[in-house]
């Protein structure tokens, strides 16, 4: 994907909310470094589980 | 002469008005009339409550009178970062948003502070919804620094930092999502305080991100932030976090007994610290080797990813969190916190596991560190407040990069749920406050405040008055 589609795949995720020229270019420019940012962590966490929800014992309350 | 208490800590204030030579209207006069005086200076508070203020404290003294005293915090004047939802009481975030919000209800911190008989004078400042570090992101216009009017106090809970700094109250509660607590409590020279993920409830506090948001604590000792801990701690089923505990009684178990206690310096990180700085932690870590802990230098690579992990996971939930709004009122958001919002609104859901994935990967390496280990000890900032004048960029932060930067010793307790606190350790040649951070291992709260109470008695920079006391 090309850098210009992946940033336009990106900001499609704002729905229907417009920004000005100037605070595009600056989300345009977080985006930019998320990817960089996610390379890194993928390397980092590669060998790591997700941890969900860890469910606990329920304490019975007979009686009440 | 009425005024002369003002720079008492809770505990002498308490015992004051315990005994009734002072009653609770004169000191939240006192502490309103203070308020008032600094507050064109500060810009600390968004709402003062003081009819509120005056029925409750006239009520204290009448239930005091007749005997019924509910505990050190009856009849004390204190503030809240308006965060919490107050019954009755506008409750903004110090947003656009909300500027007129009343809810009808009370966040569990309020309930058990009315409980405990505490009285909220004012509500205080702070960067939108939690969403900053410098508390200059605010719809009601930046905290200034009680110690240099033209410095951040730092955020978000900046307003809270300075109201304690300014002697304004002797207690402020207020919330922390990355470094929210230490970080103003550091630039203010105040001790500040946040427990375990889930020993105090979030119930009615606006969220900055659901698995990083904590409650924290500001005082001028740490006697006070054990006291303050003791009256809002607690089981809450209402916050999903909210852990089973027993009745907290902290302050009852401060010993200041640290001897033999194993503390280590994540040296590696602290490369880029100004010399001040790392001047004024030498001899803190010399001074906490005199009480009998024993010092070691400590690597953990794994902490060079914390603060791009932690930055990840606020930007992916506060999108979350503020979904609609952004979507419907985004140009009512302050224009940094919008973009941040855009940002976040832009992470996927596999992305956001990855994140999670490489935060647990953090969160091993730090489970078996604490195996070894009582402590994590660093400067709390590695340079103090920097000038308004300087913006969000002031505060130094990296969290692009995977390095030994500072950012990653700030970012790593509130992501991983841990224990921490900052204590004043020195003042600078420009005269501004610095502090060091104690970090403990997940429910080692009280090794934290016993080790920060040792810390406090052996010196004395928590009494330093800031120029705006002057």
């Amino acid at each position: 994907m090309s850098e210009k589609n992946r940033f336009a795949h990106r900001l499609a995720l704002l729905g229907a909310v417009e920004f000005s020229a100037s605070d595009l270019e600056l989300i345009t420019s977080e985006i930019a470094e998320m990817d960089r940012i996610l390379a890194d962590l993928e390397d980092f966490a590669q060998d790591t589980p997700w941890v969900s929800l860890q469910a606990q014992p329920i304490e019975k309350k007979l009686g009440s | 002469m009425i005024h002369d208490f003002l720079g008492a800590d809770l505990t002498d204030l308490s015992w004051l008005i315990s005994t009734r030579e002072l009653s609770s209207a004169e000191a939240v006069t006192a502490a309103l009339e203070r308020l008032r005086g600094v507050e064109p200076e500060l810009n600390a508070f968004i709402t003062v409550l003081d009819e509120q203020a005056h029925a409750a404290a006239k009520a204290a003294d009448d239930e005091i009178a007749r005997g019924q005293r509910r505990g050190p915090l009856h009849g004390v004047p204190i503030t809240i970062k308006d965060m919490f939802a107050t019954a009755g009481v506008r409750t903004t975030g110090a947003s656009k948003i909300l500027l007129d919000w009343v809810p009808d209800f009370d966040a569990h911190v309020v309930e058990r502070l009315h409980t405990a008989g505490a009285i909220i004078i004012g509500k205080t400042n702070l960067d939108e919804f939690g969403h900053g570090g410098t508390s200059t992101l605010s719809h009601f216009g930046p905290v200034h620094n009680p110690w240099n009017t033209e410095r951040i106090a730092g955020g978000s809970s900046g307003g809270s930092a300075a109201a304690v700094a300014a002697r304004i109250g002797p207690l402020s509660y207020g919330t922390e999502t990355g470094s929210s607590v230490r970080r103003p409590a550091s630039y203010c020279g105040v001790v500040g305080f946040k427990p375990t993920f889930g020993i105090i409830s979030r119930y009615g506090s606006f969220r900055g991100a659901w698995s990083q948001d904590h409650v924290g604590i500001f005082a001028r000792s740490v006697k006070d932030i054990a006291l303050g801990l003791d009256a809002t701690a607690g089981y809450d089923g209402r916050d999903p976090s909210s852990v089973q505990q027993d009745s907290p009684s902290y302050a009852s178990h401060l010993d200041g007994n640290i001897k033999g206690l194993r503390v280590a310096v994540p040296r590696p990180f602290l490369e880029g610290t100004d010399s001040a700085v790392k001047e004024a932690f030498d001899a803190a870590l010399k001074t906490l080797a005199e009480a009998g802990c024993v010092i070691e230098d400590l690597d953990i690579p794994e902490l060079s990813y914390a603060a791009m992990t932690s930055m990840m996971t606020s930007a992916a939930e506060s999108a979350g969190i503020n979904r609609r709004w952004f979507r419907e009122r985004h140009q009512d958001f302050v224009p940094h916190v919008a973009r941040g919002l855009a940002f976040g609104m832009t992470i996927t859901a596999s992305e956001y596991l990855t994140v999670q994935r490489a935060r647990h990967r953090i969160r091993q390496a730090l489970r078996q560190a604490y195996e070894k280990i009582d402590l994590i000890v660093s400067p709390t900032t590695p340079r103090v407040a920097p000038p308004i004048s300087e913006g969000v960029k002031g505060n130094g932060d990296d969290t692009r990069h995977v390095s030994y930067n500072h950012s990653n010793l700030l970012r790593f307790p509130s992501m991983l749920g841990l224990p921490g606190c900052s204590v004043p350790c020195g003042m600078s040649p420009d005269k501004m406050p610095m502090g060091m951070q104690l970090i403990g291992a997940w429910f080692a709260d009280q090794t934290v405040l016993n080790t920060a109470l040792a810390y406090q008695s052996r010196t004395d920079w928590h009494r330093q008055k800031p120029a705006v006391d002057r």
